[in-house]
């Protein structure tokens, strides 16, 4: 009830309808005055458990307040619409976009010593060579995502699924489907470059000539796509409806059907692959910063809640011990075989300028082909 | 129109009273008068709501870079503009996207005339309201709902492929899904209403009896088509036409969704350079305004035409 | 009905048969769609292994989504009745007028309709912040109204250009001053016309996204919600919620169209 009375104070004051607002009921300004505040958080679908946001408003009388967002592109445009006086608190950016978030000054560093809890993260995740830029730490991590090849198990074997070529042979002409901004940066692994372009900082002709051979491959190898396509939900649909028996994706869709029970597996291909990490950030200028940092310590507070966020979202926690409370199949369903995972690598920011440069002209191209 | 006492009496008594006579005396004084109070709101709404929010955009699409990030200074540039006519690789979208645009209003006129007439023309009064709003109930879902509900009809296992299976027909499914056949059927679907709403109401006004003169002459059906309805109904036509065009050049999800690898378009192309990289603003709103001018300048043109034609058949 | 000569019957079977077939094109996704919110399953396709109530049940038993539903009607309504009203002032002075600046008149009253979804959505974003608006219901009841003024002119406009101006001459003859005139001859005969814009509107309104999506705050709109659960895939959870918001529209639609009959009775 709280929430509505909440909203309508927000719609009340925000329309010609002052008026009516200086002659509501006493006791419902006062409702909101005497809370312990609020925290405003951007993120997706499921990402913070309900039963945990339930608890943590129970027990500081902060209202957590959740606007569901479905890409980073909006919440970047979103909040660089606001700045500098921004509505967000918290918000969720994969940890190889904060660059972009950082240079236009929308985040505020992490002052990880005000979480008591910062150690539960496990450092695969919290010390990582992506995590720490500008000499500052700018999120907390929660999930892990990874670019997988998934496929039908019925149609297609673990041996095919090793390597990232069957995805680009003529046996699966018309049923395979790939995000294509993804696959560039993995066909450049493939081909034995850095697909993050952190090597070619300093030499901008090298980089420009591995992403015209990527795209050249790409274009080449158009005829046999069924699709290029953007969402986790496509991707999914894609194979339950068959149109599709093989493609990229990222582990949490993937997994997600797993878990429904669809004859789906994954694999990091011997060519190798890249991981992302998702983390909650705070905003610049965050009008409850304090609030902020008493959620972030609270989420962190114990693995089950870990637990919960892979459950829903079906990407891997970065939080230590969670494995004990997941089911088989979703244990399953979020790991991968040790020599698997020596293949993967994570995504890095540092030469994003230089690399999206030429890489999204690279994608129109490919698109226009 | 049925005059009823109470509301004559109202009307009368309002005209005839004192200050608002006094009141229309003063405003309808002079037609010029009449003309600035009719124009007045109308004016500064277009110019304040309409025109602001584009001003803004254009204002944007003009300099290098946006939001500013401070401490950064921004500049006039023409670059943005530029872009698109530098490189051939931003025309395919966008003559994509007009084309398809064209071709389906055209697809979606072909298949919503004949429902529109038979709505007017063949249907009693009592029952066309009903029959119409039977048709508008599926529009009432979601684009996105009703875009994956094409996907399972359209799907390798989907309805369709599942009822000709069944059938017999085929043994291996027909891939339907991700060409220019399911985008259309989607697009279709979301313009359908669009189209059938206006050429409906300008076939409904449509006297029957001047079909039916026609008849009496011995003209033929097609005859009597070409010469009777098509002529009386072109307004429709063309107001039916102008709003799914446009709609179509600005369409996103739909295409997104049920397109494939070859069917970028332009709305693609711009909402890219939104998604990812905030110094990319300006280009997007440079690419944006090319297509805005490119879809007013067509629909003008069409107009004219319509115009024209609509003259021709009055002499 | 009409007992024409023979030649009509051979047409209106004809013809039938195509209306027919275009309900069926326009209702089997819907059909579709309304069956997989029974399937058991978190995706939605076929085969439909064994089938649920429960996500029709959890529907109801959510109070987000009732609310949700509730505030995008509530905007659905408000900014129609804005975007009806301006529309119409709008096409009463640009339809059968000749003055300076008529076509540039026009051109600045299509305008939002012209502007792709995420363009005019940014743009109102940008300048609702100018302009001091905040974020939230009332920002997307004006981003709706002015986005759906352009369908409320060019209908009503079509209507209008066939009003016959004997009509309104013969009105004048009676004494009529140009407002009554107005009300009494004019409104009334655009009465369909308004019905039909509306019912681009209140559709425009209720299944837009984009813009919903900049200007609203932390309360979501239907389509907003929806966008956010598809990230974790297409669930027969959201066909329900669809199918159910369909029903509850018709049934207010329904409730509407026999209020007004009764109030027209009354009159």
């Amino acid at each position: 009830m709280s929430k509505l009375i909440f909203n309508r104070r927000r719609f009340l004051g925000t329309t010609v309808a002052t008026g009516a607002a200086l002659t509501s009921p006493a006791y419902l300004r006062r409702a909101s005055a005497q809370t312990g505040g609020e925290v405003n958080i951007w993120t997706y679908n499921d990402f913070v458990p309900t039963a945990f946001r339930e608890q943590f408003e129970a027990d500081t009388g902060i209202k957590v307040n959740i606007r569901l967002v479905d890409d980073q592109g909006k919440q970047f445009n979103l909040l660089a619409a606001e700045q500098p006086n921004p509505t967000v608190d918290i918000m969720t950016v994969a940890g190889h976009r904060f660059l972009q978030f950082i240079e236009s000054d929308l985040l505020a560093p992490l002052d990880t010593g005000r979480l008591k809890n910062w150690d539960k993260i496990n450092p695969t995740f919290s010390e990582s060579d992506w995590s720490t830029i500008n000499g500052n730490k700018w999120g907390a991590p929660i999930l892990s995502g990874m670019e997988v090849l998934s496929y039908n198990t019925e149609i297609v074997s673990e041996e095919e699924a090793q390597t990232w070529d069957t995805l680009f042979s003529e046996q699966y002409k018309g049923q395979t489907a790939y995000i294509i901004q993804d696959m560039m940066s993995i066909i450049m692994l493939k081909m034995g470059y850095d697909g993050n372009m952190v090597e070619y900082l300093d030499d901008p002709d090298k980089a420009a000539q591995i992403v015209e051979e990527a795209k050249a491959f790409l274009i080449e190898k158009k005829p046999l796509v069924r699709k290029y396509y953007d969402g986790g939900a496509e991707f999914q649909q894609m194979m339950v409806n068959q149109d599709i028996v093989l493609g990229h994706s990222w582990n949490g869709p993937a997994a997600a059907l797993i878990n429904d029970g669809f004859p789906l597996a994954m694999s990091i291909p011997r060519e190798g692959s890249y991981g992302f990490v998702y983390t909650f950030n705070i905003a610049n200028n965050a009008p409850n910063s304090d609030n902020a940092y008493l959620f972030l310590d609270a989420l962190l507070s114990s693995p089950e809640i870990g637990a919960e966020m892979t459950k829903a979202s079906g990407f891997i926690s970065t939080y230590k011990d969670v494995s004990q409370h997941l089911s088989e199949l979703e244990r399953k369903s979020t790991s991968f075989p040790d020599e698997q995972l020596a293949n993967m690598q994570f995504f890095r920011a540092e030469a994003n300028e230089l690399k999206y440069s030429l890489v999204d002209p690279a994608v129109e191209a490919i698109k226009a082909a | 129109m049925t005059e009823d006492k109470s509301g004559r009496t109202f009307w009368a008594r309002l005209a005839s009273w004192g200050p608002y006579h006094a009141l229309m005396r003063l405003t309808t004084a002079s037609p010029r008068r009449q003309f600035l109070i009719l124009a007045a709101f109308p004016i500064l709404w277009v110019l304040s709501q309409h025109l602001g929010p584009m001003l803004q955009m254009l204002r944007v699409s003009l300099t290098d870079a946006y939001p500013v990030a401070p401490g950064v200074e921004q500049h006039f540039t023409l670059d943005n503009y530029g872009r698109f006519f530098g490189d051939s690789i931003f025309w395919m979208p966008f003559f994509r996207t007009l084309i398809f645009a064209g071709v389906f209003t055209f697809c979606t006129l072909i298949i919503t005339y004949p429902v529109a007439y038979f709505l007017a023309r063949h249907v009693s009064r009592k029952n066309q309201m009903l029959l119409l709003l039977l048709l508008l109930i599926p529009f009432w879902v979601g684009e996105i709902v009703r875009t994956y509900a094409i996907m399972i009809l359209l799907g390798n296992t989907g309805a369709v492929n599942l009822a000709l299976k069944t059938l017999g027909l085929i043994d291996r499914p027909i891939p339907f899904m991700y060409t220019s056949f399911s985008m259309g059927v989607g697009i279709v679907y979301l313009t359908a209403l669009y189209m059938l709403l206006p050429l409906y109401s300008s076939l409904e006004k449509l006297p029957k009896s001047m079909n039916e003169a026609a008849a009496d002459l011995g003209a033929g059906a097609w005859t009597r088509f070409r010469r009777v309805s098509l002529p009386l109904t072109i307004e429709g036509i063309s107001s039916g036409c102008t709003l799914v065009f446009l709609i179509s050049t600005g369409f996103y999800a739909t295409p997104v969704l049920l397109g494939g690898p070859s069917t970028t378009v332009f709305a693609e192309t711009i909402a890219g350079f939104f998604h990812v990289a905030g110094d990319e603003w300006p280009t997007g709103a440079a690419f944006a305004t090319i297509m805005f001018a490119a879809a007013l300048a067509i629909t003008a043109t069409f107009q004219k035409l319509m115009n024209a034609l609509r003259k021709g058949d009055k002499k | 009905m009409n007992d024409r000569p023979e030649v009509f019957r051979g047409n209106r079977i004809f013809l039938a048969c195509i209306y027919w077939a275009f309900v069926l094109y326009v209702f089997v996704p819907l059909i579709l769609m309304v069956l997989m919110g029974f399937k058991d399953s978190n995706f939605i396709g076929f085969p439909i292994k064994s089938w649920t109530l429960d996500w029709y049940t959890g529907v109801f038993a959510d109070a987000e989504v009732l609310s949700t539903f509730g505030y995008s009607v509530a905007i659905a309504v408000l900014s129609t009745l804005i975007s009806i009203f301006v529309g119409t002032w709008i096409a009463v002075l640009l339809e059968g007028r000749k003055f300076w600046g008529r076509t540039l008149l026009f051109g600045l009253a299509v305008l939002p309709a012209l502007v792709p979804g995420i363009i005019s959505a940014i743009a109102f974003r940008i300048y609702a912040r100018w302009l001091g608006i905040e974020p939230g219901m009332g920002a997307i009841v004006w981003a709706h109204a002015v986005h759906n003024v352009p369908f409320v002119v060019l209908v009503v406009m079509a209507r209008l250009s066939t009003l016959p101006k004997s009509q309104i001459e013969a009105a004048r003859d009676l004494g009529a001053d140009p407002l009554i005139s107005f009300i009494r001859v004019t409104l009334p005969y655009l009465v369909p016309a308004i019905l039909g814009a509306s019912i681009f509107c209140l559709l425009l309104s209720f299944d837009d996204f984009v813009r919903s999506f900049f200007l609203g705050g932390y309360e979501p709109t239907l389509p907003v919600l929806i966008f956010a659960k598809l990230r974790s895939g297409m669930s027969p959870e959201i066909n329900a919620i669809a199918t159910v918001a369909l029903f509850l529209t018709a049934a207010i639609g329904i409730w509407a169209e026999r209020f007004t009959r009764r109030m027209n009775k009354e009159n």
